[in-house]
């Protein structure tokens, strides 16, 4: 116990350093809305059944949202307000003295409550809990106690700039190899991600996660630009729309975040800043980062769901809604709908892109959480409690008898993902980006492409030893068929160590690689391939269904593999690959 | 009427009144010197409302209790809410009728529906007390305040159900213990939860400027359950 003076027997409990600190802090937090939470409730219980801890854990009291802000509340009546001075066991008021007592709280204002809002727009009095739950985390946060998790990533945001701590060459190179595939696709040297390019019309910013685990996401919204003929760019710093501030209480670390992103875009002259889909980050972007920065912004900010609904309003995309024909519903993110009034672009655009949409009850503002909120994704320690509370979203899911939920949230993405699988409810989830991307109607853009329109007579590859490395037959043998059909020799492996072993052994030109494969991982093979010096200089190409699995590729310390491609994949896009990438040596010149 | 309940009923509850006016005072004036949290960004949300429409549907949604899904699924619960503030309003508008106005209470009508009202608000307080000390959740979050506040209602209204008639020449009981407990009703308020109505224009007006800039309010549900169509 860190205690700067000892407790006397029969004396008022002495204070730590520390909750002298958050005492000190709140006096100079507080303002006319926070003291109007504080002083209104009136305990009536209203805000109880609104919470989901509280639905999925009925018998225990200390999960209300009164209950909750009460342990906030008695700090506040202890040292600011007249009645909870003199007559402090009259109105429950209290002080805090240990720093085990401030763990006590950030148990409290962390592992049980992600902030969500539902409360306060339950209170009849006009009690904003999640205010008050923020301005306790970020009491906390100043004087060091936070779940790790918080003070990972918040360091991150503070030091590297980004809450993944993505480094400036790890995005730039994806940046670069997402531009390969996408120049590859449209077969246009235009098709690519412009970086920090002047004067653009729009500036797209987006969540590190995408960088790190769902490039997918990126290169959705890419080929959305191209085929719309935006003059749109991404910055090569300043880039991270999340802003870790929102869920800490740090409005420090807020306003720093924001400042870098603002300053990026009056840098660069650009017009438009358009948030990738991410619910904390368009909230914390959008609606409290000026109020953080004290900035007027000088430029337009808003949410990529509506600037691709504008597209599709325009005419600039087409998409053809029979391409998503599985039942669809949608979750509102509670920073975008119950903070921002976000809800209705999500439907309209929704509308255009699926065939089946089921409505979620309760919806809007009146959503449940997705139970991930508030940081708790990264605050592992409360993971059981986060799951369990995820039971009330489990539910509404479930009610809509769905195959896909989509949200305009990353952090809904991943928490959705987990209620998913820990419910057994046999959804995916997804974004808008993913399916207004799979609709998109393309076929007068490959037009004008006449390579990709090569007859596969005409991509020979007959001299070729190709290695075909997955674990799903079917997938095995229809890449060894195209293959051999072009006169290549295919040869399997269903396996890691039977791919090694055949790789030795044969010496392939070209190695197709699944990542995903029980036992040893595709990234494993790739690592051992490239640290031979005998095997290393075969090319190799992944060839996967799981996106968010290139980290196994990426993230190790070795060359990035000469191809990728995703499943499901057909037999031109294949062979065009696989004739490009053994046309293109190592040192990227033409071999043939 | 004697000189003691003319006292009672007049000197004192002005004397009470004013010093609850001159808490309210200072406690407004406290609650002022906070900072209010301005908005910076562009509005954001539906643009079919705006801070007005916020503010303005934020203190009328007590009145809507469609509007707030609390309201919605306790309707029972908003009904008592409804009777139990109408009873303690219409006991604090009788402690000034009877002084000044008493030609007012007169008709039996009158009489017998203020006694109705206050027996209502006061079996509601009784049923409130048992909910708060029933129910773990309420009883958690109860302070000693919140107990005495309410039983100090539902005295003050049984009390009310006797003063109503108004016959000092019957006695002058009910009616002196009706005004000694207003009296102290007044002074001890704005210390109790009891002043809650001094802060919710406040608290309502700040989080419904707030709701309506960022288009959240006033709320918009979406369709009943069943087959949806956007």
């Amino acid at each position: 116990m860190n205690r700067e003076d000892k407790e006397m027997p029969g004396k008022e409990r002495a204070r730590s350093h520390k909750v002298k600190k958050v005492i000190e802090r709140m006096g100079k937090k507080l303002n006319r809305q926070m003291v109007g939470s504080f002083v209104g409730c009136v305990h009536c219980g209203m805000c109880t059944q609104s919470c989901h801890y509280v639905l999925a854990n009925p018998d225990d009291p200390t999960f209300a949202p009164a209950y909750k802000a009460d342990q906030i509340r008695k700090i506040f009546k202890r040292h600011f307000d007249w009645t909870g001075k003199v007559f402090p066991w009259w109105v429950k008021a209290q002080d805090v003295c240990t720093d085990e007592e401030l763990d006590k709280l950030k148990d409290i204002v962390f592992g049980k409550c992600t902030n969500c809002r539902r409360c306060s727009i339950n209170c009849p009095m006009g009690v904003d809990f999640a205010t008050l739950n923020r301005m306790a985390r970020g009491l906390l946060t100043a004087v060091g106690v936070m779940p790790e998790g918080v003070a990972v990533v918040s360091k991150d945001q503070w030091e590297i700039g980004n809450q993944m701590g993505v480094l400036k060459q790890d995005y730039l190179e994806t940046l670069e190899w997402l531009s390969d595939e996408l120049e590859n696709e449209f077969k246009d040297p235009a098709a690519r991600i412009p970086i920090d390019k002047k004067d653009a019309d729009v500036v797209y910013a987006i969540n590190p996660r995408e960088i790190k685990y769902d490039p997918r996401t990126i290169s959705d919204a890419a080929r959305i630009f191209y085929l719309a003929g935006e003059n749109w760019t991404m910055a090569s710093e300043g880039w991270d729309m999340t802003n870790f501030g929102l869920f800490s209480g740090d409005d420090e670390l807020g306003a720093s975040v924001v400042r870098k992103l603002f300053g990026k875009v009056i840098e660069l002259g650009g017009k438009k800043l358009v948030l990738s889909e991410c619910g904390h980050g368009y909230r914390a972007t959008r609606c409290e980062g000026p109020n953080w920065a004290g900035m007027d912004v000088p430029f337009e900010m808003e949410s990529s769901v509506l600037t691709m609904l504008r597209y599709i309003k325009g005419g600039r995309i087409r998409v053809d809604k029979t391409k998503n024909s599985l039942p669809v519903t949608f979750h509102d993110s509670c920073n975008n709908a119950r903070s921002c009034g976000f809800f209705e672009e999500p439907r309209e655009l929704l509308n255009l892109l699926v065939t089946d949409f089921r409505e979620m009850h309760p919806n809007r503002a009146e959503n449940y959480c997705c139970s991930g909120g508030g940081g708790a994704m990264s605050m592992s320690e409360y993971t059981p409690l986060r799951l369990k509370a995820g039971k009330v979203k489990a539910d509404q899911l479930k009610a809509t008898g769905a195959k896909i939920v989509v949200t305009t949230c990353h952090n809904c993405v991943d928490a959705l993902t987990d209620v998913i699988r820990h419910y057994k409810l046999g959804m995916k989830v997804a974004q808008l980006v993913n399916l207004v991307s799979s609709a998109l109607v393309i076929e007068e853009k490959i037009s004008g492409v006449p390579e990709i329109l090569q007859p596969a007579a005409l991509l020979q590859l007959k001299g070729y030893k190709i290695l075909v490395v997955d674990d799903e037959p079917d997938i095995l043998t229809f890449i060894s068929t195209v293959l051999e059909d072009q006169g290549a020799v295919a040869i399997q492996a269903s396996d890691a160590d039977q791919a090694l072993e055949l790789a030795m052994k044969e010496k392939p030109d070209l190695i197709t690689l699944d990542l995903s494969m029980p036992g040893k991982n595709g990234g494993f093979v790739f690592e051992e391939l490239r640290k031979d010096p005998e095997l290393a200089p075969i090319k190799v190409c992944i060839i996967t269904g799981k996106p968010e699995l290139r980290r196994l590729i990426y993230d190790r310390p070795v060359p990035p593999p000469e191809g990728y491609l995703d499943k499901p994949i057909n037999e031109e896009t294949l062979l065009v690959n696989v004739r490009k990438i053994l046309e293109t040596p190592h040192d990227g010149k033409k071999s043939h | 009427m004697s000189g003691t309940l003319g006292f009672v009923s007049d000197e004192l509850q002005l004397m009470a009144l004013g010093f609850m006016a001159i808490v309210y005072f200072l406690r407004i004036r406290w609650l002022l010197r906070f900072p209010a949290w301005r908005e910076r960004q562009a509005p954001s949300g539906r643009s079919d409302t705006s801070s007005f429409r916020g503010i303005i549907y934020s203190w009328v949604s007590i009145a809507m209790p469609w509007s707030m899904e609390s309201a919605r699924q306790e309707f029972f619960f908003y009904a008592q809410f409804v009777i139990f503030h109408l009873a303690v309003a219409a006991d604090i508008i009788m402690s000034f009728i009877i002084p000044y106005a008493p030609s007012l209470m007169k008709p039996m009508i009158v009489v017998r529906g203020l006694q109705v009202l206050f027996a209502l608000g006061c079996m509601i307080g009784c049923y409130r007390l048992y909910r708060r000390l029933s129910n773990p959740y309420i009883r958690q979050i109860s302070s000693p305040d919140d107990f005495f506040s309410l039983i100090l209602l539902i005295v003050w209204m049984f009390v009310s159900i006797w003063a109503v008639p108004n016959r000092p020449e019957q006695g002058e009981g009910a009616l002196m213990t009706y005004f000694i407990m207003t009296a102290f009703f007044l002074v001890y308020v704005p210390f109790s939860k009891i002043s809650h109505y001094l802060y919710y224009p406040f608290t309502r007006y700040y989080f419904g400027k707030t709701m309506g800039y960022r288009g959240v309010y006033p709320i918009k549900r979406g369709p009943e359950p069943g087959p949806t169509k956007i």
